[in-house]
């Protein structure tokens, strides 16, 4: 006699079932009736509870009518804290996500806010795992839902939420990327609905939580400032700029403290989905020089297709410069660079707007580059696309190397300096560890327009002054505060 | 009975029996030929796996199952000679099965279906590629 079972995931015609939802039927099927009530008062051995863990979850998350019994039963037999349950679900997450019927998919967020309500161990991954299935660019119904299933639940678990600083500025992170997305779109109640979820969220957790934010570094300025148009957010910048003190923590008196944090790579993750980045890995990892052509009709065909799904080239220019490191062995190996990839993806980007924020993601780190805390392979892609575009594709050499001037220029006219001081620092690293042999592949190019060519110069030598004056006057004295801040405005006269 | 042993595609003979077990990536996919009256429709893909590539015919609700990038396993397939074409396919035994996407490499040669195939000297019943045959 077969017991009936409510599936779990969809599949297409011809798709080979998957492992984890094959174990978990199977679970299922062996003690489905040892679901029902009376339970055994025994404590069970360690793999018959792993059995009754998975059988457990196949249930709740399928049969939504047993919920009430089934968490009866969870909660009594658990010995793990919940362990093995919440790893099941991470699985689940992790994997077969975008596969979830409706029904599991309602359930698995429901299950996680009861997670958080016992403080299962692993929830905070959990939160995570799913703050990251909600994808960039896709503004289709399922992907808004659980945009605002996660901004209501962590909403509404803030007590537990201010004690996992990871969760909370991650989830931080996640929204205000969404919301600069988010609120370019046409309204409807829906969308208002969720924006007004994600704007009152963030405000609570950056006027609460400061202090726990400015661990998310550099990249929190990059995707505040996206959110000037929103009022409350023109409101928190006003502060940020005039009012630093308001925010009341220690260590945080201009945005440069907040310039110097480098942002941890866990960030970058977040905004990448599992499936795209082991497909990004794969072929950053395998694919030869040459042969990268078909990935990428098929990478962009899943990802880049709808309308305004480019705006998460610019999440990937991110994980691809920080996350992405390749070894020796792989770089030696013969398989694409970096470089070619985000070229690709630079292409890509239809709209200006898209564009402009792409290329500010692949030169971030530049701006404030510090040779003791950032990394040479955070700027690499960068610098070996201005080189290796000359002399075949002059135009993307020019783009970006005027790109890079005009943010040097503009990003933060008052804290020129600073950027200035970074992106010198950035050519001066990459020449000293071999990236480029010299600088003087560009300037001497008669390839390059003399515009640039000159500007280059300019900067890489004028700055050298500049920053040899600052020290002196440093080291002179330490309380003329407003005279090196005043300083570099003189400094920028010849551009 | 069979043994179900995997093998790839530079190892592909012409023969009449559905033997055939490969995991392979579909690389680009032709035009659904619409079958008429009678017919099922079909069409012919170039699938690959890292030793060869080779012309893939679907059959019915195939067509529309698999697209490119899409890793598909071959059970009991049939290679052989079909209007004189030399196509893979599953056949009315074999089975298909997407088991994942993306994650594979492949050549875009040889293609094992535009190979001249003669009989082995020694094993006249067996065909192997020209480039192969055994000197006598």
């Amino acid at each position: 006699m077969t017991v009936p079972t409510n599936p779990l995931l969809h599949y297409n015609p011809y798709e080979a079932k998957h492992q984890l939802d094959l174990s978990l039927t199977k679970a299922y099927l062996l003690l489905h009736s040892q679901l029902k009530p009376p339970f055994p008062l025994t404590i069970p051995s360690s793999s018959e509870y792993a059995l009754l863990t998975q059988a457990l979850a196949f249930s709740l998350l399928t049969q939504p009518d047993l919920t009430k019994i089934n968490l009866k039963h969870l909660h009594a037999s658990v010995t793990d804290g919940y362990d093995i349950f919440t790893t099941t679900l991470l699985n689940l997450t992790d994997n077969c996500y975008p596969k979830l019927l409706p029904v599991p998919r309602t359930q698995l967020l429901f299950l996680c806010s009861q997670l958080i309500d016992v403080a299962a161990f692993k929830v905070d991954s959990l939160v995570i795992s799913l703050l990251r299935r909600i994808n960039g660019g896709d503004f289709t119904e399922p992907n808004l839902w659980l945009c605002a299933e996660l901004a209501k639940i962590l909403s509404d678990n803030w007590d537990w939420l201010v004690d996992e600083p990871l969760v909370l500025t991650s989830a931080l992170f996640v929204f205000l990327r969404l919301l600069a997305d988010h609120y370019r779109l046409v309204s409807g109640p829906q969308l208002d609905e969720l924006k007004r979820l994600e704007i009152s969220f963030c405000i609570r957790v950056l006027r609460n939580c400061f202090h726990l934010c400015l661990g998310i570094g550099r990249d929190l300025i990059r995707l505040l400032q996206d959110l000037f148009v929103i009022p409350e957010f023109k409101e928190l910048w006003k502060d940020l700029i005039c009012d630093p003190c308001k925010f009341g923590v220690l260590g945080f008196s201009d945005l440069c403290d907040i310039y110097r944090i480098k942002t941890p790579r866990h960030y970058f993750l977040l905004r990448i989905s599992q499936e795209m980045e082991a497909q990004l890995r794969f072929l950053l990892t395998h694919v030869k020089w040459g042969n990268q052509q078909r990935y990428q009709v098929w990478f962009a065909k899943k990802y880049l297709s709808l309308p305004g799904s480019e705006t998460v080239i610019v999440d990937v220019i991110r994980f691809i410069c920080q996350c992405y490191h390749p070894s020796k062995e792989i770089i030696q190996s013969g398989v694409i660079s970096r470089w070619a990839v985000i070229g690709w993806l630079l292409k890509s980007c239809k709209r200006n707007y898209f564009e402009a924020n792409a290329k500010l993601a692949l030169f971030y780190d530049w701006l404030f580059f510090n040779d003791t805390i950032d990394s040479i392979m955070d700027i690499e892609p960068a610098m070996l696309l201005i080189v290796s575009s000359v002399p075949q594709y002059m135009e993307i050499t020019h783009c970006l190397l005027e790109f890079l001037f005009l943010v040097v220029d503009n990003y933060d006219v008052q804290r020129k300096n600073v950027i200035a001081k970074g992106v010198l620092g950035a050519f001066n690293a990459l020449v000293k560890r071999g990236v480029v042999h010299s600088l003087e592949v560009l300037m001497n190019c008669d390839k390059l327009s003399p515009f640039l060519r000159e500007k280059l110069s300019k900067f890489l030598f004028d700055k050298a002054l500049v920053s040899q004056e600052k020290e002196i006057i440093q080291m002179q004295s330490g309380d003329h505060q407003d005279q090196i801040a005043g300083m570099p405005e003189q400094a920028h006269q010849w551009l | 009975m069979q043994k179900q042993s995997w093998m790839k595609l530079k190892d592909l003979t012409p023969a009449a029996s559905n033997s055939i077990n490969a995991t392979v990536i579909l690389v680009e996919k032709g035009n659904t030929i619409e079958g008429g009256k009678e017919k099922t429709e079909t069409c012919v893909a170039l699938v690959a796996d890292e030793t060869a590539c080779v012309n893939f015919q679907m059959w019915g609700d195939e067509c529309e199952a698999f697209q490119p990038g899409d890793i598909i396993r071959i059970s009991k397939g049939i290679f052989s000679r079909h209007k004189n074409k030399l196509l893979l396919r599953a056949g009315k035994r074999g089975s298909l099965e997407k088991v994942g996407e993306f994650t594979m490499l492949f050549v875009e040669s040889p293609n094992m279906s535009e190979m001249r195939y003669m009989p082995n000297a020694n094993q006249p019943s067996k065909l192997v590629p020209e480039s192969q045959l055994t000197k006598p």
